[in-house]
């Protein structure tokens, strides 16, 4: 419960404005929480970070210390698939009916497998060389893999 | 650039320095909204006294900002110096295809640089 305590110190020691909490897809090191709270007085930003693994993508949940944690914790919920212990994230940004987690780093994004990515061209060429079939081009994250 | 005064440093729009940019295509691959679209050739050239070398000639590069976000890695990734933020802000358009500017464009916002912009 370190990441509820520091938080709370935080906070007691005068960073009293909670900005925003948002998270960070590591791929193989799992998740990333992020936390930013402000002290009003001292003027000093105060960035709090925990992990978790994917396989067990839970942290505690700040709507103890922060009320205000709610809806960015729902919205973590939604983009990432992670999970808040000790508070029932209800759905914010997506609808109900939507699958997967559009923040995590292996989500494919629909629009880019309908459109060429723009990087795909080397150095000195155009469109048209990219009808040459050729072994190694670069790859855009948020596409699938189609290479055997 | 019109209307309200802002200062020189605001990132209005991205200008392109067109002598600088070598086509390598790193800010079209940094750009996580794929709003940069390069073109480019080879060209071998030939001088006295030296081996043909082989250099990239842009056709065409332009930039979207309908879909850009002013996110500014472009213009970090670059690392020839040729992407500059310029304060000019007025852009809109009344539709889509109005947001995308072409080198001429972005070559222009140039003048608007301040001096010493990194
Ligand atoms: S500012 Fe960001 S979104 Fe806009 S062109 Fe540059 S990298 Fe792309
Ligand atoms: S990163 Fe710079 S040099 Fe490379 S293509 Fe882009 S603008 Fe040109």
């Amino acid at each position: 419960m370190t990441w509820v305590a520091d938080v709370t110190a935080a906070r007691d020691a005068g960073a009293v404005f909670f900005d925003f909490l948002t998270a960070v897809d590591l791929e193989a090191d799992g998740f990333e929480v992020v936390c930013r709270l402000w002290d009003p007085q001292a003027r000093t930003e105060h960035l709090l970070r925990t992990r978790c693994t994917r396989t067990h993508a839970r942290v505690p949940t700040l709507t103890g210390v922060f009320a205000g944690a709610a809806w960015h914790e729902r919205a973590v919920a939604d983009l990432f698939g992670i999970g808040f212990d000790g508070h029932d994230t209800v759905p914010l940004l997506l609808p109900a009916s939507f699958e997967g987690h559009p923040l995590r780093k292996d989500f494919v994004l629909a629009a880019r497998e309908a459109r060429q990515w723009p990087g795909a061209k080397d150095p000195g060429e155009s469109d048209a060389d990219l009808a040459v079939p050729r072994r190694r081009r670069a790859k855009p994250l948020g596409t699938r893999d189609w290479s055997p | 650039m019109t209307g309200y005064p802002v200062p020189a440093s605001s990132r209005g729009i991205i200008a392109l320095d067109e002598n600088a940019c070598t086509s390598c295509m790193l800010c079209a691959r940094e750009c996580p909204d794929w709003c940069i679209e390069i073109d480019s050739h080879k060209e071998t050239v030939l001088e006295e006294g030296a081996r043909p070398r082989v250099v990239h000639v842009l056709d065409r590069f332009a930039i979207d900002f309908g879909l850009c976000m002013w996110c500014g890695i472009c213009i970090e990734a670059c690392p020839f110096d040729a992407l500059f933020w310029a304060p000019s802000y007025d852009h809109a358009a009344t539709e889509p295809a109005g947001m995308v500017h072409e080198r001429f464009d972005l070559r222009q916002w140039l003048s608007e640089v301040p001096p010493g912009t990194p």
